[in-house]
């Protein structure tokens, strides 16, 4: 099971952390079709967030296709997303290789990680909003 | 979501007699619905704790009428969060169960009072104010109530206490759709946890309304000094040619400016830094 | 009384004043031990009768003597005891959930204000009747090892509140002037003195004028004669009358005779002059108004049904006061 971990001070809105968290869960695999989500209340008891907004998260996951609700029962998950590249995979090699070129060229973490966002956002830019 | 109304007031106003009297609320117009969790705020003297007296029935409205649950039907924990000093807390905690026959839940109070680091047989007298606040919310929640009225809840509490009592009161809302109203002057301590908004000044509602409602119809501009209309400006500043100015906007924004929503707290100043403009 | 199954608000009262009424309880079981001892103690020696026929112990009775004096504070108790009734609901029954805030707790609770201080007056008048019938009975009991003599005369203010009914009217009043001075004034020791002083003032009043309820009874006989009043009875006033019938003023004749140069040196004359005068003003008879022993039922039940009446209105207002604050 999850458990979402709430940044009051990211400036992500509360609902999108939830969604975002458990598609993250999703694509590392921690999440599987069939399993159950936590329920709003274990969620709010935990995070002290307004119960609305778990059930708005909810809402948003299930619009997209991934949770299902079943009356009485709960939310669970219904489809997994593309998990991350598992080590050994063509994209995470081409990735590794990238990383020790500029590691060589002088780069320090925080210029790499600099860079990848940048990247992610001109290539993903409001994927995550909608 | 519901549409019933939880609370709700028309034309509600409090005076109170005596050397200090004087109007305490004034013209308050509002219909809480039912299952929102409502942060009420305002600054210091602006007829919170007088409202949430009101409607705990504590209090008779001068003038206007209230409509709220029956006394059995809701919860109300004062700002001084008031114990009898010589009970025990496990003496307190029956006394809910004798006060409320029929009603009361001892697993709920249990729940709150665990985790205070006292046990059941110590003294009222002797808990410290973020352990009497605990034993407070306890009568509370034990109480089953449809609409819990909580005059600054978390203002004695360690943020480790708050998060947990927040997450409880939460969880009770989660699971049985109960209507919360907490006042504080904090806003911070209420940021996430509350989905509906009221803010008094002065006596009178300035502000309510749902938070998502509130924030879309706000809009903070930066740019050129430039004529606002027919956006109304709640807040404004300029700095050389300079324009920051928070707005309630009518119909889209258009004009020079970068366009964003303000934060809760953003909103909140603008409001508190202008009592008069732009009351809801 | 935690043993007690009591429920709802009484549970929360008795609870709350737990440690007074063990208290109270304790008292009453010192006080009526302690008359145990001294009727022992005074029986070591014999009580006889005296050669007049009043009966007397004997001056080395230190027992007997105590026993008596301890008697007296009891009585004392008996009319004190709605002052603390009083003060002890108006102060930490009713003004302290208001000083303390702790109204706002009880009266969100699921039963109404109403409810909230019927059940406080029903714990205090259980109590307070159950506190009069132990002050009467220890007066009854101590009482029984005491023979008759004046200073146990039915009439005494002590002895009538112990031995008589009015006291449960006194207990019920005291009650209901503490809600009501409780609510009125929300502090704790101003509100205790404050009910304090209004039902000392009622017993005082009494004290004072409840041998003005009934007429007295008038006992005549012509001038120079002797008048004997039974013992039981209760004098309240003697006087001489006219041939008409008219009071007449004794001051007038004493007046004159003081002075009458010589009625301080010759013997009789101060009588003689006395005498002459009230000749010279119709003077025929003399009178004694007291009121006879089988005035005390009576005066007792009056000064009940007044006492009660005003316990009505007290009560009636404190809860009409309560209605007006909260709904």
């Amino acid at each position: 099971m999850v458990e979402y971990r709430i940044d009051r001070r990211s400036g992500v809105a509360t609902y999108l952390q939830i969604v975002q968290q458990t598609k993250q869960a999703l694509r590392m695999g921690l999440l599987e079709p069939g399993d159950r989500l936590p329920t709003a209340r274990e969620v709010v008891e935990a995070t002290a967030i307004n119960p609305n907004t778990v059930l708005k998260a909810y809402r948003e996951l299930e619009r997209e296709g991934l949770v299902e609700a079943r009356r009485g029962l709960g939310t669970f998950v219904r489809a997994t997303l593309g998990t991350a590249a598992p080590a050994g995979s063509p994209l995470r090699g081409e990735l590794d290789a990238w990383a020790r070129r500029a590691r060589a060229e002088g780069m320090d973490r925080e210029d790499v990680a600099a860079l990848f966002t940048a990247v992610l956002a001109q290539h993903f830019e409001g994927d995550d909003e909608k | 979501m519901s549409t019933t109304t939880a609370l709700g007031a028309e034309l509600l106003g409090k005076k109170y007699g005596g050397r200090r009297g004087g109007w305490a609320l004034r013209a308050c117009d509002f219909a809480l619905p039912a299952g929102r969790i409502c942060a009420l705020v305002g600054p210091n003297g602006a007829g919170k704790s007088t409202l949430l007296a009101l409607a705990a029935g504590l209090l008779r409205p001068t003038e206007g009428t209230l409509t709220a649950p029956a006394r059995e039907d809701l919860a109300y924990v004062a700002q001084a969060k008031p114990l009898h000093p010589r009970l025990t807390v496990a003496d307190t905690l029956r006394m809910g169960r004798e006060l409320n026959p029929g009603r009361w839940d001892d697993a709920a109070a249990l729940r709150v009072v665990e985790g205070g680091g006292f046990s059941s047989d110590t003294l009222v007298h002797h808990l410290s104010g973020g352990q009497r606040t605990r034993v407070a919310l306890a009568l509370a929640l034990g109480k089953r109530a449809e609409l819990l009225l909580l005059d600054e809840p978390m203002a004695d509490l360690d943020p480790l206490a708050r998060h947990q009592l927040m997450g409880l009161l939460m969880a009770d809302a989660a699971e049985r759709g109960t209507t919360v109203v907490m006042s504080s002057h904090i806003l911070t301590e209420l940021e996430g946890a509350c989905d509906h908004l009221m803010l008094l000044a002065g006596g009178r509602v300035r502000l309510d309304g749902a938070v998502d409602d509130l924030l879309a119809a706000h809009a903070l501009l930066r740019g050129p000094v430039a004529d606002l209309a027919p956006h109304r400006v709640v807040d404004a500043r300029t700095t050389g040619r300079q324009l920051t100015a928070l707005v309630r906007r009518e119909g889209p924004v258009e004009g020079p400016w970068e366009t964003s929503e303000p934060s809760l707290e953003e909103l909140l100043l603008a409001h508190l830094r202008n009592p008069e403009g732009a009351p809801a | 009384m935690s043993t007690l199954a009591l429920k709802g608000p009484a549970w929360v009262t008795v609870r709350q004043y737990r440690r007074t009424l063990w208290l109270a309880g304790a008292l009453a079981v010192l006080a009526l031990a302690v008359v145990a001892g001294l009727r022992i103690w005074a029986a070591q020696h014999p009580v006889a009768p005296m050669k007049d026929g009043v009966w007397a112990a004997s001056p080395d009775n230190d027992g007997y003597l105590t026993l008596r004096w301890f008697l007296e504070y009891v009585g004392v108790a008996a009319a004190v005891l709605p002052l603390a009734v009083a003060a002890l609901v108006a102060g930490p029954m009713v003004a302290r959930e208001y000083e303390s805030g702790t109204y706002q707790l009880s009266l969100t609770q699921s039963m109404s204000p109403a409810d909230w201080l019927r059940s406080k007056l029903t714990v205090a008048t259980g109590v307070a009747v159950l506190a009069a019938l132990a002050v009467a009975g220890i007066f009854w009991f101590g009482r029984l090892g005491v023979r008759a003599g004046w200073d146990y005369h039915w009439s005494h203010p002590g002895p009538y509140a112990a031995a008589g009914i009015t006291v449960f009217a006194y207990a019920l009043a005291a009650v209901a002037v503490g809600a009501l001075v409780g609510q009125l004034v929300r502090r704790t020791l101003l509100a205790m003195s404050a009910a304090g002083l209004v039902t000392g003032l009622l017993v005082l009043a009494f004290n004072a004028y409840r041998w003005s309820i009934l007429p007295t009874e008038r006992l005549t006989g012509p001038l120079g004669s002797s008048l004997d009043l039974p013992v039981e009875h209760m004098y309240m006033d003697v006087g001489l009358l006219t041939s008409s019938g008219a009071r007449f003023d004794q001051t007038i004749c004493w007046d004159r005779a003081n002075r009458t140069p010589g009625t301080d040196t010759q013997e009789g004359l101060w009588g003689k002059v006395e005498a002459q005068c009230q000749a010279e003003h119709d003077v025929t008879t003399q009178f004694i108004d007291y009121h006879p022993s089988s005035h005390y039922w009576p005066t007792q039940l009056i000064e009940t049904g007044i006492v009660l009446a005003l316990a009505a209105l007290a009560a009636f207002a404190a809860f009409r006061l309560l209605r007006a604050r909260h709904s």
